[in-house]
């Protein structure tokens, strides 16, 4: 088993790990919500091309690293030691800022309680980033 | 001070969450108790630092009642105290806050807040996986592997106050010391770059 980092939540994935982080296409749909099909990845309509298969896919498992930016996102995987992150690429980020809508977030509080954005609804918020650093 | 404006325009409708972009919990508690009326948050990912472009802190950021950004993070100071450090003025920034809260003022139209919106980089994103990954590892207590990506992240993202400052502490590196007065220089002779917005800045 492996470790993928996605956005704040942490998920055991299946992966064949040697040089490169590979997965099942089952796997990887059940990570992404994205499905290898004969047209490339596909989520619901959508269909996003494979421009070059022999990087992302592999005797049918499927890059992860190669395949993010295809279905918008990025990754960094580390098969040395089972662990990789995922989140939105440079430009669906870039997009999403623009239209000024603020994304929703939980984090916990110093009690571990969650606390989304969404729970200040209808007021006004500051969001103050700060460190002891 | 963010207490003292919390007291004061709580009730006008303004929540502030206080985002602890910060791996060092006991540290985050300890400035909690400080500010009981805050709601404070940890964001050891940089959830709140990727979605909301902050390269530095303290950064503010500000949502109206629609979930609508009216301000993009901008350098904001709850006091005076890094004043000669960063030539920042801290009462501008709270004065325009009560404007917006008391009055509905706004001083940036929706396209100045969207061109002062910091958006990343490829390097950034990439940067910002590979500090997650490190705090994984550092908590599985593999200070090799989270060492590696900690530098990687670095090397990425060169000019990101919270990539490399934010790092000092999990390197067991002083981020008042000498390595991050070194970071700085560094930062300034690169011309600054990662801060569009400093409210009531003075030079």
């Amino acid at each position: 088993m492996a470790t993928v980092i996605n956005e704040a939540e942490h998920i055991e994935v299946e992966a064949e790990l040697g040089n490169r982080w590979l997965m099942q296409p089952e796997a990887f749909t059940a990570l992404t919500g994205w499905t290898l099909k004969p047209e490339g990845l596909c989520r619901d309509e959508l269909c996003a091309p494979i421009y070059h298969p022999e990087k992302v896919l592999s005797y049918g498992l499927i890059d992860l690293q190669e395949a993010a930016p295809i279905i918008g996102l990025c990754a960094v995987t580390d098969p040395e030691r089972g662990v990789a992150a995922l989140t939105v690429s440079a430009p669906e980020r870039a997009q999403q800022m623009v239209s000024l809508r603020a994304p929703d977030f939980t984090l916990q509080n110093l009690s571990g309680k969650p606390v989304s954005l969404h729970d200040f609804n209808r007021r006004k918020v500051l969001l103050l980033a700060w460190s002891s650093w | 001070m963010w207490q003292q404006l919390q007291e004061e325009l709580g009730p006008h409708g303004l929540s502030i969450i206080a985002v602890a972009i910060d791996s060092d919990v006991d540290a985050v508690r300890e400035w909690a108790a400080h500010s009981p009326e805050l709601n404070v948050l940890i964001d050891r990912d940089y959830i709140v630092a990727e979605r909301y472009g902050i390269v530095n802190v303290p950064a503010t950021v500000w949502i109206d009642e629609d979930g609508h950004i009216v301000r993009p993070a901008d350098t904001a100071m709850g006091d005076d105290r890094f004043r000669a450090f960063a030539h920042i003025d801290s009462s501008v920034h709270h004065d325009l806050l009560r404007a917006w809260v008391l009055r509905n003022e706004r001083d940036l139209s929706d396209r100045e807040v969207a061109t002062n919106m910091e958006r990343p980089t490829r390097e950034l994103q990439l940067a910002r996986l590979h500090r997650r990954v490190a705090v994984l590892l550092h908590d599985r207590g593999d200070a090799f592997g989270a060492s590696a990506h900690l530098s990687a992240a670095e090397a990425l993202a060169p000019y990101d106050w919270v990539i490399r400052r934010g790092s000092m502490p999990m390197h067991d590196v002083d981020p008042f010391g000498t390595e991050f007065f070194s970071f700085v220089e560094e930062w300034q002779s690169a011309g600054s770059p990662g801060y569009r917005l400093r409210t009531g800045r003075e030079d």
